[in-house]
């Protein structure tokens, strides 16, 4: 940089410096008004632009200290605030800390003790992360346009921890503005997203993330359903089981007959393609305890999404590695990045 | 006996075969055409005119002409097939709960039920309109309506007996610990019993050497059976397993059954009426299935 020169005269100096302010006040200039347009635009793409540049930017400087100003993960929330009010959609609540001015979000249907903040990789893939349990819900890279949940701390959080102190109802009405969220930037700015066991689709299949599935598993909920009003049925071509459950909702855990690898995946019907597998977990205790209680074997694959690390001469389409990492050993690599996360 | 003696005799009994032959082939005409048809209704009543006049027409004592009757014998199977059709779609809807396969022409082997796992339950008998169910497999239902009525299930008492015996066997392995120490105990006190031992020893030293021994061997098979616990836990665990997926089947089926017949002896009242039941409801004209829901 220019003012790293070693000047000697004194208007030499006093050049420099003046040098020196030019560029911060340009900066400065730059910075006010990506801030403007964070705080006021009416496009979402220029939204983005205008995010993905505060992120990166470096107000470091050896003359002018800038006023406290925000960090990357808050300019994570406040574009997932104003891309959700956009929407008009307000579940979600994001207020700056007045201790150490931080962003934070909170949803209203569970109160003010989970705090949500973005968390941020060597990578600048963003985690949306629950304060307390530390759980990141869902990765967010807003250059390569990629939004994906997380499956195994959706149900960390929401299924073991979260159902604790909250009805299934609010806790539905607490993932819903999360599920809106990746829709907008589906539809909006093109993102590529994944709702993991969120999806609703009736032709979504979870693979399980080991593909050998002991039969005496599916045996276990078939014997809890002794004292339910649920009835396991045998799939016509004996490639599974399927749980008949309300309203023509069906749970099927299931191999493509006619693949030979015969790979086990959850598979949730329902006449209006409402019901995830997610749901299926929040409203049904039969079906809860038993996966829980048989985790290990039961456990979804997260197909984790990922942005090619090195960009050497990689062709555009083939950016995306599909890792097929478990939910395990998935969360586990991230939390060795995030260790990492000083840019 | 039959001898010949006059010609107008030979004329009789020409007479009495031609009238025997006319007979059957009438007969075999009718059935003939009943096939052709598909008049099933028609197909049992010439099968089996005795029952069909007692239950359907309400007319005892017709009895079944046998001149005529074995005369399909050999086409049994053939004959199963043909008329299974309409019979299992009939009772797909009135015993939605039961499932066939033809394992081989005209024979039906019944399931109870396509849920998980499910029982194979008998055959199905239909040149006799009726259920041939598997009595060992029937009688485990009946018990467990029976037992229901306590509400207990078939299978719970052997299953609360194995969870005892495991809840024991856990027991064993949680207090290794202890019976270590009060084994090193007892050995110590034996070792200091021991060296007063001799030609010389008090009856009563002996007594409590003899005890000593005696809780030290009870210790030892406790560690032993403790040794094979975890497997034997796990052995049980299987037992237990399968029997509470019996237990399952039979709340199925007993749901199953409440669900479409009210009760187990409504269900048996019905298994006597089918023959009945099923041929009401087929349309006299054609023989075919009435679709109305009069049955």
């Amino acid at each position: 940089m220019s003012n790293n020169r070693i000047v000697t005269s004194p208007s030499e100096r006093v050049q420099a410096l003046s040098d020196s302010f030019k560029d911060v006040l340009s900066l400065g200039q730059k910075y006010v008004d990506l801030l403007d347009r964070l705080a006021q635009t009416k496009d979402t793409k220029d939204l983005l632009a205008a995010t993905i540049k505060l992120t990166k930017m470096d107000l470091a400087n050896a003359f002018v200290n800038f006023p406290p100003h925000y960090k990357a993960a808050d300019y994570f929330l406040i574009f997932m605030d104003r891309l959700l009010k956009m929407h008009g959609d307000t579940a979600v609540n994001v207020t700056e800390n007045e201790l150490n001015h931080e962003f934070e979000a909170t949803m209203a249907s569970i109160g003010n003790e989970a705090i949500f903040k973005f968390e941020i990789d060597s990578r600048g893939e963003a985690a949306f992360t629950e304060q307390s349990q530390h759980e990141p819900l869902f990765y967010l890279s807003l250059e390569d346009k990629l939004m994906q949940f997380n499956n195994r701390t959706l149900v960390n959080y929401f299924i073991i921890y979260a159902l604790n102190q909250h009805t299934d109802l609010e806790l539905r009405d607490a993932v819903k503005p999360l599920i809106d969220f990746a829709k907008y930037l589906q539809q909006d700015l093109d993102f590529t997203i994944d709702l993991g066991i969120l999806a609703t689709a009736n032709d979504r299949r979870f693979m399980l993330d080991k593909p050998d599935l002991p039969l005496t598993v599916i045996d276990r909920l078939f014997v809890a359903t002794a004292d339910e009003d649920y009835m396991l049925m045998n799939l016509p071509r004996n490639n599974g089981a399927e749980l008949i459950l309300d309203q023509g909702t069906k749970l099927d855990i299931a191999f493509d007959p006619d693949d030979y690898s015969q790979e086990w995946a959850f598979l949730v019907e329902d006449p209006d393609e409402q019901v995830s597998f997610f749901d299926v977990l929040l409203h049904y205790g039969l079906v809860r305890k038993w996966y829980l209680a048989d985790r290990d074997s039961l456990a979804v694959r997260t197909d984790h999404m990922e942005i090619a690390d090195d960009e050497e001469a990689v062709p555009d389409s083939a950016s995306l590695a599909v890792d097929q990492s478990d939910e395990e050993a998935e969360v586990t690599t991230k939390k060795d990045d995030s260790e990492e996360n000083d840019e | 006996m039959a001898s010949v003696e006059t010609n107008s005799d030979a004329l009789d009994v020409t007479q009495a075969i031609n009238q025997q032959i006319i007979t059957k082939v009438k007969y075999l005409r009718r059935f003939n055409d009943a096939i052709s048809n598909h008049r099933d209704r028609e197909i049992y009543q010439l099968l089996d005119n005795q029952r069909y006049a007692k239950e359907i027409e309400h007319r005892e004592q017709q009895p079944n002409d046998k001149g005529v009757m074995n005369l399909v014998d050999d086409l049994a199977d053939q004959l199963s097939n043909h008329l299974s059709e309409n019979l299992i779609k009939y009772l797909g809807k009135t015993y939605p709960f039961f499932y066939y396969e033809e394992y081989q022409t005209g024979h039906y082997r019944i399931y109870f039920g396509n849920w998980w796992d499910r029982r194979q339950f008998g055959e199905l008998d239909v040149l006799n309109v009726r259920f041939s169910f598997d009595q060992t497999e029937y009688e485990k239902l009946r018990t467990a309506f029976e037992l229901s009525r306590d509400n207990k299930r078939y299978n719970s008492e052997r299953i609360n007996k194995i969870s005892s015996e495991n809840d024991r066997l856990q027991d064993l392995i949680d207090h290794q610990r202890e019976r270590e120490e009060r084994k090193e105990a007892l050995q110590e006190q034996l070792k200091d019993i021991s060296s007063r031992s001799g030609i010389w020893e008090s009856s009563r030293n002996k007594e409590s050497r003899q005890e000593l021994v005696e809780q030290l061997q009870k210790l030892e098979d406790q560690e032993d059976e403790s040794r094979n616990a975890v497997q034997t836990i796990k052995d049980n665990e299987r037992v237990v397993l399968s029997l509470s997926k019996e237990n399952t089947i039979l709340s199925y089926e007993q749901k199953s059954i409440v669900d479409t017949f009210g009760s187990f002896e409504d269900f048996e009242l019905a298994n006597r009426n089918l023959y009945a039941n099923y041929l009401e409801s087929l349309n006299e004209a054609n023989g075919k299935q009435v679709d109305s829901d009069e049955q």
